[in-house]
C-alpha cells in the first residue's frame, strides 16, 4: 500500500466509498433499465427493416414524432444512464484482476467476457453515435437522416469493414446484456440456488440468441435495402406526413404523385 | 484413490487412463517461488527429490527441507511453509500448486504428475502478504470474519437458558456453511479480491501501523467466506439477533457489492461450500435491508 494514508484517522471514507453499495446497485439496475431495455427496443426497431423500408420508416417516424422532446428523452433515458453505467463499469474493470488463465471455469470465462464485451460495446457505441447520430454531424459523421431512414442507414453500412465492425459491436452488446441479466439475477438474489442459476443461464442464452438474431437480422436487412427504391418510398412517406401535418398545400402534393403510389 | 500412474499395475487400466510405463517418475522436479522476508524480491528455485508412491505436497516439502540442496547442488536454507492438521481441517497449508490455489496436504502427487509430468510448481498465495517462502499472512481472512460478526452473541455473566431448537432442515442447510476452514482459497481465486499489503514505515509505532492496516482491510472486499459466514449466522436463531449488524457490514465499503459473480470461489473451495448460494442470498437480504433502512430511518 502507498503512504497515501498517513494515519487511520485521516483516512475518512469518501462519498463514493460511503455509498458504494447504493452506487453498484444503481449501476446494475441501470444496465437493465433503461439501458438494457433501450437496447432491446433499438435492435427490434432496426430489425423491422426486414419488413421493408416503409415499415422501418414508420417506426422511425414514431420515435421522431417526439420532436423537440426527443433529445430530452434520449439524454434522460439513454445517454446519461449509459454514461453512469459505463463510468462505474470502467471503475469496476480497473479494480478487478481477471485470472481465466489459472482458473478457466465457465463462470470465470463469462465474468471476463462481461468485461471485454463492455469495453468493446463502449468503443462501438461512441463510434456508432458519431457515425449515425445527428450529434456526429459537426464532426463529419451523423449520416443517418430520420426522413430517409433505411436508405441512409443502408448506405452507411454498405462497406464490408463497417458491417463486420457492426456485427462485432452488436454481438458484444447482446452478450453483455444477456449475460448481465444472469449476473444481475445473482446480484439481486433473484436466483439463489445452483439449480436456479443453471435455469437462469438458459434464460440468458435464449435472450442472447433472440437478440443476436434481431441485431444481425437488422444489420443484414439494412444492407439488403435497395437504396434508390427506399429513397422513393421514403420521399412519398415524407410528403404524406407533411400533408397530414398540413405543412404543404394539397395541390403541390398531387403534382408530385402522392396520390398515385403505384409508381 | 490413486489411478494407475504406476506403469507396472494392470496394463489395461493404465491404457484406459492414458498413461504409459515411462510415466512412473523416479524423481520429482519441484519449482518453488521463494521469498526471504516480507517486501523482498521473490525468486525461483528448483529441487529434485526421489519419488515415492502416495506422496502429497507436504511430504514433498518435508523432503525438500531435509535435503535443502537445489537441483544444481547449492546448499540453501530450508523452504518454509505452513501446515498443521494434514487432513484439510485447519486451513493453514493453502498455496498455489501448479498455479492453482489449494490445500497442500490434500494435493496428491500422483494426481499432479498425471496432470503435469514435467514438474510441480509451488508458489505462495498471491493475494496475501508473504511472510517467508510459502508462508503467508492470512490475518485478513479473520479480519473479514470480524467485520461481519461471524459468531453467535451469547456473552454474558448469567445463565441464558437453553438455546432455541433448530429443525433438521435448517441444520442441513447450515451445516455445509459451518465447515469453512478459513483457508483463503475462495479469496485467492476471486478476480475481485486484490492483495492488501501494508508495510510498517520508518519510525511508525506498532499501534499506528496496525490501525493503518486495519483501515486498509476495512475498505477492501470481504471475500466469499465472510459473506457465507454472515449468512450462516443470520440463519441461526440466536445469531439472528444481530442480523442487521451483519447486513450493515455486508453493505458497507468492500461489501457484497464487490462480488462480480465470477464464481471461482465455489469452484476452488476445498470444503465444497455453496458459496454462490450464500452470495445470492446475501444479495437478496442486502437489497431488502437497504430498502427497509431507507424507508425506516
Ligand atoms: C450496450 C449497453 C450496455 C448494457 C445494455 C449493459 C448492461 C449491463 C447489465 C444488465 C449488467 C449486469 C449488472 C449486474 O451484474 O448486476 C452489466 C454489467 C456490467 N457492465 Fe454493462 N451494459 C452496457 C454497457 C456497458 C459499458 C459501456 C461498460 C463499460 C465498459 C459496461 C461495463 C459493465 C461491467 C464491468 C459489468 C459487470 C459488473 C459486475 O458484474 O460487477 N457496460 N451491464
Ligand atoms: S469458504 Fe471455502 S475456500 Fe473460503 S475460506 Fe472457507 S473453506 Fe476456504
Ligand atoms: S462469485 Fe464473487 S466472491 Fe466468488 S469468486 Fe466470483 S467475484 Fe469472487
Ligand atoms: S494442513 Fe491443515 S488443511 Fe492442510
Amino acid at each position: 500500500m502507498s503512504a497515501s494514508s498517513q494515519s487511520a484517522n485521516a483516512d475518512q471514507p469518501s462519498f463514493l466509498e460511503r455509498n458504494q453499495f447504493l452506487i453498484y446497485r444503481l449501476f446494475s439496475l441501470a444496465g437493465l433499465v433503461p439501458v438494457g431495455a433501450f437496447l432491446v427496443v433499438h435492435l427490434l426497431t432496426n430489425a423491422s427493416v426486414l419488413g421493408g423500408p416503409e415499415v422501418f420508416q414508420s417506426r422511425v417516424d414514431m420515435i421522431h414524432s417526439l420532436g423537440p422532446l426527443l433529445p430530452v428523452v434520449e439524454w434522460a433515458f439513454i445517454f446519461l444512464p449509459m454514461i453512469f453505467h459505463a463510468a462505474v463499469g470502467m471503475a469496476i474493470i480497473a479494480g478487478g484482476l481477471p485470472n481465466v488463465g489459472s482458473y478457466p471455469y465457465s463462470g470465470n470465462i463469462r465474468y471476463t467476457l462481461q468485461r471485454v464485451t463492455g469495453m468493446i460495446a463502449f468503443a462501438f457505441i461512441l463510434w456508432h453515435i458519431w457515425q449515425l447520430h445527428a450529434m456526429g454531424k459537426p464532426l463529419g459523421g451523423g449520416a443517418f437522416d430520420p426522413h430517409h431512414a433505411a436508405s441512409t442507414a443502408s448506405a452507411a453500412l454498405r462497406p464490408m469493414a463497417v458491417a463486420v465492425l457492426y456485427a462485432i459491436g452488436v454481438l458484444s452488446a447482446v452478450y453483455h446484456l444477456s449475460n448481465g441479466l444472469w449476473s444481475l439475477g445473482v446480484t439481486w438474489g433473484i436466483w439463489t440456488s445452483p439449480a436456479a442459476m443453471r435455469r437462469a443461464s438458459w434464460l440468458s442464452v435464449a435472450v442472447g440468441v433472440a437478440l443476436g438474431a434481431a441485431g444481425l437480422g437488422g444489420l443484414a436487412g439494412m444492407r439488403m435495402v435497395d437504396v434508390d427504391e427506399a429513397r422513393a418510398v421514403e420521399g412519398r412517406m415524407a410528403e404524406a406526413r407533411e400533408l397530414l401535418e398540413g405543412k404543404v398545400a394539397p395541390q403541390a402534393a398531387d403534382a408530385s404523385g402522392v396520390s398515385d403510389p403505384a409508381h | 484413490m490413486i489411478r494407475a500412474v504406476d506403469g507396472h499395475s494392470d496394463g489395461s487400466g493404465a491404457a484406459a487412463v492414458g498413461t504409459s510405463a515411462k510415466a512412473t517418475p523416479e524423481s520429482l522436479r519441484v519449482r518453488v517461488l521463494r521469498q526471504d522476508s516480507p517486501g523482498r524480491e521473490s525468486y525461483w528455485e528448483c529441487h529434485v527429490i526421489p519419488y515415492e508412491p502416495n506422496m502429497n505436497v507436504i511430504s514433498i516439502l518435508q523432503k525438500i527441507a531435509a535435503r535443502s540442496t537445489t537441483e544444481d547442488g547449492r546448499k540453501v536454507a530450508p523452504v518454509a511453509w505452513d501446515c498443521n492438521c494434514l487432513e484439510e481441517v485447519c486451513g493453514s497449508c493453502t498455496m498455489l500448486v501448479n498455479g492453482r490455489t489449494r490445500m497442500a496436504c490434500t494435493a496428491l502427487v500422483d494426481r499432479l504428475v498425471e496432470e503435469q509430468p514435467e514438474e510441480i510448481v509451488l508458489e505462495p498465495m498471491s493475494k496475501f502478504p508473504v511472510v517467508r517462502d510459502l508462508m503467508v499472512d492470512r490475518r485478513r481472512v479473520f479480519h473479514s470474519l470480524g467485520r461481519v460478526k461471524a459468531w453467535v452473541p451469547i456473552d454474558g455473566s448469567y445463565d441464558q437458558g437453553p438455546g432455541p431448537r433448530i429443525s433438521p432442515e435448517e441444520q442441513e442447510d447450515a451445516y455445509p456453511l459451518s465447515t469453512c476452514i478459513s483457508c483463503g482459497c475462495c479469496m485467492e481465486a476471486c478476480p475481485q479480491f486484490t492483495k492488501v499489503e501494508v508495510q510498517r514505515m520508518e519510525g511508525e509505532s506498532v499501534e499506528a501501523f496496525e490501525a493503518r492496516r486495519t483501515a486498509a482491510f476495512d475498505k477492501n472486499f470481504l471475500g466469499a467466506h465472510a459473506i457465507s459466514q454472515a449468512m450462516l449466522f443470520n440463519s441461526h436463531p440466536t445469531g439472528k439477533m444481530i442480523a442487521d449488524e451483519r447486513l450493515e457490514a455486508l453493505t458497507d465499503r468492500g461489501g457484497i457489492q464487490m462480488c462480480g459473480n465470477a464464481q471461482n470461489c465455489v469452484a476452488v473451495c476445498p470444503k465444497s461450500i455453496p458459496l454462490t448460494r450464500s452470495i445470492a442470498r446475501a444479495g437478496r437480504a442486502a437489497t431488502l435491508w437497504a430498502i427497509r433502512r431507507f424507508f425506516d430511518r
